[in-house]
């Protein structure tokens, strides 16, 4: 290295070489970072501890953008790793998901921009930005993951047909009734779990499209018993991904034409279903 | 320091086990190499949840120039994969941690883990059987009454050994995040298990009940930042245990001072150095695995680059580091795209204390004599070396170049990685698992 007490003095051109090299691989860390916490491992649990290095490294670079007053891509961050972690925060000591979890998924829906009241879903147009915005963002990332034009397509679509954000809206009302039962479904859950549903104020739209909205259908189209095997599961995940579609697809298409008494037995029927499910996992 | 290329070092391939193939199952990885206090049993774990246990034979074990063999003594399936049907996720049945426990009648017990539950396992041999029982014929028929016309007492007659597992206790549902350190407690009574933040201890009679001495769980999940990645019980004082964490850190509890450890008694933790600091700093500062010395004065500690030895009265810094793969510093990027920088390497003590090891990529191995301070790299491969011979050492260097015993670093295989090895307690015998296979290596004699 150098010797003591030298002093060596960067060209301006190497200067500039250096920084760039510097920023193009913190861009190539922060492209990296994002992919990873955005993927998918699988069936089984990513790790905790991969997480949480991967969205500190994140933060680390994302509060250097900052302090340098450009475009930070990929915030709100904090709750990317919170998303993950709200189930697991709800445990009662114990492996076992207590129904709280579904709780959440509630709020992720009805939260679609940040801070707002818990009962009351926003207004359209604000989620409209909000969830553009970060499709648009997760685009310029990873522009082969299909899902996301999927939702682009359907919900958004949906979404923006009707201006009331109430009963209306075909899309929102079609999660409304899917976290109606929900919340039927965990109030009871809660009062043997005893636990108090968390407040979301920031998260990410990428989560709540990748991760929530899953595993939210999941549980509420029935099955049948064939729970068992894993390979049983990852069939259901996807045609209840395709459900999803067809479900908003068929909303949207004769939404505005409906009358609130056909959503009504449509909302029944779901009840009865969840009641259904209620019983096959209480009963095992 | 950095490898000075003896040519050959004093130690020899002993056995390989496992097949000899380049397609290999996922479920027969190895994940867990073990050696028991006596050193005559090792145990491995593999990805499928299985357990080998491997004996050494009795009787080339004091001959100075028999090389003493292990052998396949029992297989057993310790863990079963699960599925948690409310956050649709598999529990896999990866055999992450064996520890055996000291022994005290002719039966072996070990622990052994996976991400959500621990289990006591007895392995006991039987090689007598009664036979001559009046009413029963041998194979188990009853003989009719009326042919009874004498009584004899039925006798133990000797039968080919039958080695038996059985599971004594099962000790579940109190991780919430995955399990990844168990360790028995000198008192022999009671052990504890770590998952990402919590720390609970157990008496190994009682499955119904853990209690928690450790939770780093902050009260809102996002504030997150620090996880716990290993953790060991001190091997004399049955109230000290330390853990490491995602940060580098390594915090030594006494539980004596309170039923929660929440508050550290020491912190061990050595400043940055500024001038290696990179996006990846935390990433490779992360604590992969923590040991004590067999004396109980120091404590090692394995991050990604390096290897320290701590005094356990000196918390500011380590009194050794040995650099274990300086020369992967500057391809942390790529290791971090392929997600090798998440990789734990264990690390172990020899016998005396006076060497450690810990492995590396390429099928590598390092081993470090604190004493003479020399350090040696050597390869776990059935190809270049037959049992019995002393192995080379190598040298890795800038570039891509490859010659007798030297390669370059562009030329390393990444896939092929050495993260659990064992000591054995007494002896210079070392137990390693490349990912298809168990390496097992001697000292030469002289």
């Amino acid at each position: 290295m150098l010797g003591k007490g030298l002093k060596r003095k960067l060209e301006q051109e190497e200067e500039h070489e250096v920084m760039s090299c510097y920023w193009l691989q913190r861009q190539t860390v922060l492209n990296l970072s994002l992919l990873k916490l955005h993927s998918r491992p699988g069936h089984s649990d990513p790790g905790l501890a991969r997480r949480v290095l991967i969205t500190n490294t994140l933060r680390h670079i994302q509060d250097e953008l900052r302090g340098e007053g450009g475009p930070v891509p990929g915030s709100p961050l904090a709750v990317v790793d919170g998303c993950r972690e709200r189930p697991a925060e709800s445990h009662s000591e114990g492996s076992l998901t207590p129904v709280s979890r579904l709780e959440e998924d509630r709020h992720l829906l009805l939260c679609l921009s940040p801070p707002t009241s818990r009962q009351q879903p926003p207004s359209s147009s604000v989620i409209k930005d909000s969830f553009t915005s970060a499709l648009a963002e997760i685009e310029d990332l990873c522009p082969t993951v299909g899902i996301t034009t999927l939702f682009t397509t359907e919900t958004g679509r949906s979404i923006t047909s009707d201006p009331n954000p109430r009963q209306t809206d075909p899309g929102l009302s079609e999660m409304n009734s899917s976290t109606d039962s929900v919340s039927s479904l965990s109030d009871s859950a809660l009062s043997v779990f005893g636990h108090t549903p968390s407040l979301l104020t920031d998260f990410s739209l990428d989560d709540f499209l990748f991760t929530e909205i899953d595993s939210l259908l999941f549980d509420n189209i029935p099955y049948g018993s064939s729970l068992s095997a894993s390979s049983g599961a990852s069939k259901v995940v996807s045609m209840v991904t395709d459900d999803l579609v067809k479900t908003l697809t068929g909303y949207s298409n004769g939404g505005t034409s409906q009358s609130g008494l056909s959503s009504n037995q449509t909302f029944k029927l779901d009840l009865s279903e969840l009641d259904h499910i209620m019983e096959v996992l209480v009963g095992s | 320091m950095d490898g000075d290329g003896e040519g050959q070092s004093r130690w020899c391939l002993s056995q390989v086990k496992g097949a000899i193939d380049d397609d290999v199952a996922e479920a027969d990885i190895i994940s867990a190499v073990e050696f028991s206090h006596s050193g005559e049993l090792l145990a491995t774990g593999d990805r499928g949840g299985r357990i080998v246990i491997f004996q050494q034979e009795q009787e080339n074990k004091n001959l100075p120039q028999g090389r003493a063999e292990y052998n396949v003594y029992s297989t057993f399936q310790s863990h079963e994969p699960e599925f948690d049907y409310l956050k649709s996720l598999e529990i896999e049945e990866k055999i992450n941690k064996i520890r055996w426990l000291p022994q005290k009648n002719a039966a072996h017990f070990l622990l052994s883990t996976n991400d959500k539950t621990v289990k006591l396992w007895k392995i006991s041999e039987r090689d007598k059987r009664p036979e001559g029982y009046n009413l029963k014929e041998e194979d188990g028929r009853y003989r009719h009454p009326s042919s009874l016309t004498t009584l004899r007492v039925p006798v133990f007659q000797p039968m080919d050994l039958m080695v038996e597992a059985s599971p004594r206790r099962v000790y579940a549902n109190a991780h919430t995040y995955h399990i990844n350190s168990i360790s028995v407690n000198s008192d022999n009574e009671t052990y504890l298990s770590a998952d990402d933040l919590r720390i609970n201890l157990w008496h190994l009679d009682f499955t119904d009940r853990s209690f928690n001495i450790v939770d780093i769980k902050p009260a809102n999940m996002e504030e997150l930042t620090e996880v716990i990645t290993a953790s060991e019980f001190h091997p004399l004082q049955c109230n000290t245990f330390v853990y490491g964490s995602s940060k580098g850190s390594v915090r030594l509890c006494d539980m004596r001072a309170s039923a929660l450890c929440d508050q550290h008694s020491k912190l061990f933790e050595e400043p940055e150095d500024p001038s290696t600091r990179s996006f990846f700093s935390e990433i490779i500062s992360s604590i992969s695995d923590v040991k004590f010395s067999h004396s109980g004065r120091y404590m090692m500690t394995r991050d990604y680059l390096t290897l320290k030895i701590w005094d356990l009265h000196m918390e500011s810094r380590p009194v050794e580091t040995y650099q274990v793969h300086g020369y992967l510093r500057s391809k942390l990027c790529s290791l971090y795209e392929n997600d090798c920088i998440f990789d734990k390497f264990e690390c172990c003590w020899g016998g005396d204390d006076s060497e450690v090891m810990t492995g590396s990529y390429n099928n590598f191995f390092r081993m470090f004599d604190r004493d003479a301070q020399r350090d040696v790299t050597l390869e776990a491969s059935w190809e270049n070396g037959s049992p019995g011979c002393p192995l080379k050492s190598w040298r890795v260097s800038a570039g891509s170049r490859r010659k007798r015993s030297e390669i370059g670093v562009d030329c390393l295989d990444f896939s092929r990685k050495i993260l659990y090895t064992s000591w054995h307690p007494q002896d210079s015998i070392v137990a390693l698992a490349t990912v298809n296979n168990l390496y097992i290596f001697q000292e030469k004699p002289n």
